[in-house]
């Protein structure tokens, strides 16, 4: 069904014209990387306040609540050049063991903020009077491990040849 | 281990550019941080001079990671690079951005003060750092010989 899927996806006329187009793929993926680097230093400073290693004269609610948007826009301007660049050859990448990986970690992500987004990022003005929390650090430590496999796992799928026969392009 | 036997590695390459992606993600990213902020978005309740106080180390970690990773891969295969249009674009555009990020924009940032000046400089910041990767991937993409 997958499978189906993602065949299906791969000739939607959007990406049947993107994959005619000679530059189509380094665009997409260049403006995938620099829309990962935006969101990408906005989780790791969030990560360092929430350690307690940079920005310690400003609060760690200042930092986590005004970033909390900007975050959310890096996260869809990237994930958006990262569907387009997908739908260039999805039926591949649902072969792809490196992307297989990737959606794992995204997964493991949904589940980070489903158990810390409660307690630490809808509540950061409450945490400000108390002395940073072995959870917040937990959060920050894990979060930075899942985004670094992310960057990882995303370099590698390029390294998994397609198999042979994986081609139902329109 | 000898650096030849390291570069013969197959795995060598691809270990060099996720150290590359981290390195100029945390360097470009930490930067904009700045740059946005010029503009009026993101940190906005800290002056632009808190925010590069606070980020000018990850930049320059990222930094010193992605040029030397960016080394690495180079010397992987220097002849794939040294006339390939598209290096020759994105390194001279790297020392345009790290000249400017380290003179002009680092004034500007200091000075505290928002003004139009400043956001020409945020987005000519922002506009030369992307210039940058996109010249890195292009590298591999570009016709041969042209």
């Amino acid at each position: 069904m997958l499978l189906s899927f993602t065949i299906w996806f791969q000739n939607i006329p959007l990406f049947i014209w993107l994959r005619d187009q000679v530059y189509g793929y380094p665009i997409a993926l260049a403006a995938h990387l620099v829309f990962i680097s935006l969101f990408a230093a906005m989780i790791v400073m969030t990560d360092l306040r929430m350690l307690g290693v940079a920005f310690r004269g400003q609060s760690l609610s200042d930092i986590i609540d005004q970033l909390r948007v900007p975050k959310r826009i890096g996260f869809i301007l990237a994930a958006t050049c990262g569907v387009l660049v997908f739908g260039l050859k999805s039926e591949e990448y649902y072969y792809n063991f490196s992307f297989r990986i990737k959606v794992a970690l995204f997964i493991l992500v949904g589940l980070h903020a489903l158990v810390f987004r409660g307690p630490i990022y809808n509540r950061a003005a409450e945490l400000d009077n108390q002395p940073l929390s072995g959870k917040i650090k937990v959060a920050a430590v894990i979060s930075m491990l899942l985004w670094t496999g992310i960057i990882i796992a995303g370099r590698g799928i390029g390294y998994i040849p397609a198999p042979l026969f994986s081609h139902h392009f329109e | 281990m000898p650096l030849e036997s390291l570069l013969d590695s197959e795995l060598a390459f691809p270990v060099f550019e996720c150290f590359h992606i981290a390195g100029f993600a945390l360097a470009i990213g930490t930067v904009a941080l700045a740059d946005f902020r010029l503009l009026g978005f993101g940190l906005r309740k800290q002056t632009p001079s808190e925010i590069t106080n606070n980020t000018w180390v990850v930049t320059l970690i990222g930094l010193l990671t992605a040029i030397f990773s960016g080394m690495l891969m180079y010397i992987t295969d220097p002849d794939k690079y040294y006339l390939n249009w598209s290096f020759l674009i994105k390194v001279a555009c790297l020392i345009l951005a790290i000249v400017f990020h380290y003179t002009v924009h680092r004034k500007v940032v200091h000075s505290d003060t928002i003004t139009g000046g400043g956001k020409v400089v945020a987005v000519l910041s922002m506009a030369l750092w992307a210039s940058v990767v996109f010249g890195g991937i292009f590298i591999a993409f570009i016709m041969p010989g042209l």
